[in-house]
């Protein structure tokens, strides 16, 4: 099963739910081309759904990375939701989990956005 | 560490990464014949494509003329995977580390890293004739040595 991509808005918040794998090629571009796509129609807050996804590669973390930072130069905020124990397991393997933050609820994700 | 295999499943590609599909399919096919657990499978396969892509994207620098080669197989106490590529070839040591604080936003590099936290045993060598051979070793649960 590719990636599947759904956005969803809470008010300022866009939440984007992935399923599926996120790995090489057709994922990665898809989640580059929707946070940009947003970003250019003013959106700053973002929250990556990770509940549905099974399987990630060192390619799809270094999209989210991508993502994270290209939010963040443009004053926004890029926050993780519902890490599966295999997304944890790798982003604890590549320190990742120092740059993200992240939460298994999905409410209290929202409150740290609307500060 | 070599391993006497009784059975091994074997898959040569042009090197595109439409092609990884087909490693896909032969992962799953070794998993289901070696009885692995999800867990392990999950992580073989992660490997698999990580080495794969590697050989494909960096190793013969994504010309299809060039070949990518992965052989898997098991003899009951461990899995050996087996990658080889066309390319000049790297030095694992020569490899920036992707856990470094000023390594830790880039993009890529991360495809080692994730392929040693897993594996027992990782060893790169050149191949006879030229290209670089990854050789990947798993110890399957109650076989320590």
């Amino acid at each position: 099963m590719s990636m599947l991509l759904k956005t969803r808005r809470l008010d300022d918040v866009v939440i984007l739910d992935l399923s599926g794998r996120i790995t090489i090629g057709e994922g990665t571009v898809m989640l580059r081309d929707t946070l940009q796509k947003l970003l250019a129609d003013g959106d700053r807050k973002f929250l990556v759904n990770l509940e549905a996804v099974d399987y990630i590669d060192s390619s799809g973390l270094g999209e989210l990375v991508t993502g994270f930072t290209t939010v963040r130069n443009q004053g926004g905020h890029l926050k993780l939701l519902k890490l599966t124990r295999r997304v944890r397991d790798l982003l604890q393997i590549t320190k990742l989990l120092t740059v993200f933050e992240s939460f298994d609820n999905e409410t209290e994700a929202i409150k740290s956005l609307r500060y | 560490m070599t391993l006497k295999a009784p059975k091994s499943f074997e898959l040569t590609i042009p090197s595109r990464l439409e092609a990884l599909d087909a490693v896909q399919h032969l992962v799953e096919q070794a998993a289901k014949e070696f009885n692995l657990t999800d867990e392990i499978a999950y992580w073989i396969e992660l490997s698999v494509s990580e080495s794969m892509i590697n050989a494909i994207r960096h190793g013969n620098k994504s010309d299809p003329t060039k070949a990518a080669s992965l052989k898997i197989s098991s003899d009951g106490h461990a899995i050996e995977v087996i990658v080889e590529d066309e390319g000049k070839g790297f030095n694992l040591e020569d490899l920036a580390d992707p856990t470094d604080a000023q390594n830790l936003l880039k993009p890529s590099g991360r495809g080692i890293l994730i392929i040693r936290s897993f594996m027992d045993e990782v060893n790169l060598s050149t191949r006879e004739g030229g290209g670089t051979r990854l050789q990947m070793i798993k110890r399957l649960p109650g076989n320590p040595s």
